[in-house]
């Protein structure tokens, strides 16, 4: 290829993650990646350069989280516990905020139709807040570490889940499966929470460079 | 010796790599060097985490280069060996020549 011919993009998911993931050299990986694509593109076709740069992307998230695991464990760990000990905190938070505003405002007598939304749907929706909130948290916590930190607490609370529900199934107890879309949102939301730092991280070293 | 004195499978494969290349040696060139020499599909990022811990043992250094336009305006970033790093991959070479010396390996494995 020539300075002439037209850069031709990659894959701008795979780029992103890549970029997310890498833990200081992200720029260098994604010139190197975006230099053999560009060759792969002209010697085999886009389709399969595509292929390529997707299996090339996912290959350095995956050694990318290693290497920051290893490189500081204990950490990465440390943000993990306190995560998860402020998630136990936050949790509880939209509940009491709600309870009392409903209370203050008398909802219960006058709007029941409201109380009844605040008082299901509301304190579910104000939970995935409080774990976008503690992602954020966590992310702040674990200098480019963040996704991999988010995602280890991810990994816990699914774990948790998923013991609970297999012990609540051995005793017959009943299980709330209406709960289950809430809680894939609070993961959701904390991986997010994670992923804002992380950007924001980014955007701000690529800055002086620009 | 120390443990980080010691160069694992893919360290040396690397430490030669970069040693062949000599002066032109950055992640894409390592990565196409050793697919070409050993046969085996490499990742960049596997490459840039050996690359990564050959450097925190002071066996390679690196250099920025200038950015280019088929990188996308990025930069590269050049390796080369260290002193340390060619008395490791030496070593390695010796205990490698020492073990397989007086094998037979077509009789002994076939």
């Amino acid at each position: 290829m020539t300075s002439q011919e037209p850069l031709i993009h990659p894959p701008r998911l795979a780029t992103w993650l890549v970029s997310l993931f890498a833990f200081a050299e992200s720029e260098i990986i994604l010139g190197d990646l975006q230099e053999e694509f560009s060759e792969f593109v002209f010697r085999v076709g886009i389709g399969s350069a595509r292929g390529w740069y997707w299996r090339q992307a996912l290959s350095t998230v995956a050694r990318q989280l290693l290497v920051g695991f290893r490189l500081s464990p204990w950490s990465t760990v440390a943000a993990v516990v306190g995560g998860w000990l402020l998630d136990r905190y936050a949790w509880q938070l939209p509940t009491l905020v709600i309870f009392a505003v409903l209370h203050r405002y008398q909802i219960y007598e006058h709007h029941f139709g409201s109380y009844l939304f605040f008082s299901t749907s509301g304190i579910a929706l104000g939970h995935v807040l409080a774990s976008l909130f503690v992602g954020w948290m966590v992310g702040l916590a674990s200098k480019r570490r963040e996704l991999l930190a988010t995602m280890i607490l991810v990994l816990v609370f699914v774990g948790m889940t998923g013991a609970s529900t297999l012990w609540l199934a051995a005793r017959n107890a009943p299980i709330l499966w209406s709960m289950f879309p809430w809680y894939i949102a609070d993961w959701f939301a904390i991986l997010i929470g994670g992923t804002i730092v992380r950007s924001h991280r980014v955007v701000s070293a690529r800055q002086p460079s620009t | 010796m120390g443990r980080r004195d010691y160069l694992g499978e893919f360290e040396h494969i690397v430490v030669l790599a970069l040693l062949r290349l000599n002066g032109r040696a950055y992640g894409v060139t390592v990565r196409r060097e050793i697919e070409l020499r050993t046969k085996r599909e490499v990742s960049i990022g596997a490459i840039y985490a050996t690359l990564d811990r050959l450097e925190r043992k002071r066996f390679v250094k690196s250099s920025l280069g200038e950015p280019t336009p088929e990188r996308g305006g990025r930069s590269k970033r050049f390796f080369r060996v260290t002193t340390k790093g060619v008395a490791a991959v030496n070593r390695t070479q010796r205990e490698i020549h020492s073990l397989t010396e007086g094998l037979d390996f077509i009789r002994s494995y076939p």
